[in-house]
Parts: C-alpha cells; structure tokens; sequence
C-alpha cells in the first residue's frame, strides 16, 4: 500500500475507533454529530430501499435508537457508514418480515409510494432548475422501475462508495452475488434512463 | 467484427464501472471504442447512467435531524435510569449465590432435621434442597422477563404507530 494510502487508511481506522469508544460510553454528544453527519447519505438510502419518504423517516428514527442500544456491538474495525446501512436495512427486513412480505420489492407500495420530491438549491436560474428537476424526476422514477436488491446494491456502490467487500458485508451476501447484482442494477439502470429519455 | 469481441467489451464496460479492469483489458477496451459506435455508445450511456445516479439528490424532511437527536437522547435517559435497576438486579444474584453456597452445609442439615422428624424419603429432601437453591435464579429469570416483555409492548406500541 502507497503512503497517502496508508495513511488515510490509518486516519479512517482511528475514527471508526473513536467511533466504536463513544458508542460503548454512549455518548449523547457523538450521537448527535453521528447523526448530523450521516442524515443525508442514511436517509437517501432508506428512501431508495423503501420506495417511501414517510417509512424512510421512520426507520431513520429508528436506526438511530438502534444504534444507541447496540452501539457496544460495533468494534471500530469496519467503517461505521457500513454498520450503520446494515443496522438500517435490518430493520426495513425485520420490519417487512412483520409484514409478512415476500421480497425487497414487496417494500414499495405502489399505491402508498408518493413522488419522490425533488430539488436543486444550489442552482439560481430558473430555466436550469425547471430542466435540473425533470432530470431528477427522470432519474427517480427510473430508480422505481429497477427491482429494490438492484436499486440498493447501486446506492450502497456508487452514491455511498462502498467497497464490494463491505456491501457483502452489509448485505450478508457473498461477494460474487453483490458483483452479479451491480452488474444487473447497472444494466437494468441504463435501460430504464434510455427508456425514460426516449418515451 | 465479430459478436465475441463487442461481448467483450460490453463485459469489460460494466466491469470498469463496477470493480475495476486490468490494464491491458484498459487498453483493449480503449482502442476498441474508438473505432466502434456501438460499443461507444453503450460505454456513454453507462457512464450517464452513473453520474445521474451520482447527482440525483433527495431532499432531507425538515428537522429530522434534530427530531431524532431528541428521541435519541430521550431513549438514551431511559436506558441510563434503567441501568441501576438491573446493576441492582445482579448483585442481589450475586449476594444471593454467595450465600447459599455459604450456608449450604447448614441447611442441608436443617433439612435433614426436618427429615428425621417428619420421616420425609430422601428424594424429596433433596427436590426441596435444589428448590430451595434455585429460588433466587428463578425470582432473576421472572423479572428478567416480565422487563422484556414490557421492552416489547413498548416497541410494539411504537410500530403500531408506524
């Protein structure tokens, strides 16, 4: 391993100690930075793996009471985002399980599911906005038509950049399943973006 | 062109994006798009496919942070108080074991007083003697579980909300 590599390497491996220390001690403070920190890429996730903004708002609440009883169970030696996705989609399967669904894909409700809500705050102009969104909404509701185990091993790799070491870890599958998944998701997402960008 | 070789390239495509590719396949795949459409035209849409995915944005509910924060502090006292009580729980286990191994030998010669002058059959004394040694696991074991059950009604109540 190079240098830099290393050293970042080293640097990340800290964190998720002193990470794994307060959990133990379940420190209030670390708690509240843990959670401002992660809000948005948990919450992301969850919206993509339940299909809904009100169940992903409840199981991030959720998670984060889960991670204060079991924070002792994380040892600092895997990233916590890692412990974290996995302590959150335990508790969307247990949850579905309750439900008595079949699949991941049992989770979207198509008649429950709103919209996905979409913005651009950063861009000013109006024009860029208008055209910004329809592309969000383009990517969206392409998202939906990818099967949910899809749809998540594509979060969890190219908006969370997990390691396909630590997504089987997350998703307590072999590693050649997670590769064959990604494979599938990408295939299946560049279908569903060329299907939207040509109807 | 033969169809093995766009198989090829379609295969060596997705897997840059997804684990990475060896340098030789690097350079066969570059050489490859350059002078076939089709195969660059799969290889630009992958790659749109990708940055929109990367870019697509969901926006955050309003105070959901601070929300949770404030559950997850609340949940945090409860635990805290809850602490002492099960701290209290298991020296009173340990105190309790303690002194039965302690007294052990003088109870088991009260019993067997207790024995000769009711004429009780040896089993039977030996039943009450362990009776007598699990009552302070099984008085844990009760409290242990009615302390769960009530954990689960109240997760139970608070999914039912959900």
């Amino acid at each position: 391993m190079s240098g830099p590599c290393l050293f970042f390497s080293t640097l990340m491996g800290d964190d998720a100690k002193s990470i794994a220390r307060g959990l133990q001690k379940r420190d209030p403070d670390l708690l509240d930075r843990l959670i401002e920190q992660y809000q948005y890429r948990l919450f992301r996730y969850l919206v993509y793996v339940t299909g809904s903004r009100e169940r992903a708002e409840d199981f991030f609440q959720e998670t984060w009471i889960r991670v204060l009883e079991r924070g002792h169970q994380f040892d600092g030696k895997s990233k916590f985002e890692a412990w974290l996705f996995a302590i959150a989609r335990h508790l969307v399967i247990d949850w579905q399980r309750s439900k008595k669904a079949q699949s991941l894909d049992m989770l979207t409700d198509p008649e429950q599911e709103h919209p996905l809500q979409l913005a651009d705050e950063s861009d000013p102009s109006p024009l860029h906005q208008v055209l910004s969104q329809e592309t969000q909404e383009n990517v969206q509701a392409s998202l939906q038509k990818i099967p949910a185990i899809y749809r998540e091993v594509l979060v969890l790799r190219f908006q969370e950049e997990l390691q396909i070491e630590e997504m089987a870890g997350v998703l307590s599958i072999p590693l050649s399943t997670v590769k064959s998944r990604l494979y599938r998701g990408l295939e299946a997402l560049r279908g569903a973006l060329q299907g939207g960008a040509t109807s | 062109m033969s169809e093995n070789v766009h198989d090829r390239a379609l295969k060596l495509i997705g897997q840059a994006r997804v684990e990475g590719i060896a340098e030789a396949d690097s350079t066969w795949l570059r050489a490859h798009v350059e002078t076939c459409d089709f195969c660059a035209e799969h290889a630009r849409q992958t790659d749109r496919a990708l940055r929109l995915l990367r870019t697509s944005a969901i926006p955050l509910p309003e105070g959901l942070a601070s929300r949770t924060q404030f559950r997850v502090r609340l949940r945090a006292q409860e635990l805290r108080e809850r602490e002492p009580r099960h701290r209290l729980m298991w020296i009173t286990c340990g105190v309790s074991w303690a002194l039965g191994v302690s007294t052990a030998p003088y109870v088991w010669r009260i019993f067997e007083r207790v024995g000769q002058h009711t004429g009780a059959p040896k089993i039977i004394l030996q039943l009450s003697f362990g009776l007598w040694w699990a009552i302070p696991a099984l008085i844990a074991g009760a409290v242990m579980l009615i302390e769960n059950a009530r954990q689960a009604s109240a997760t139970g109540w608070q999914e039912q909300e959900r």
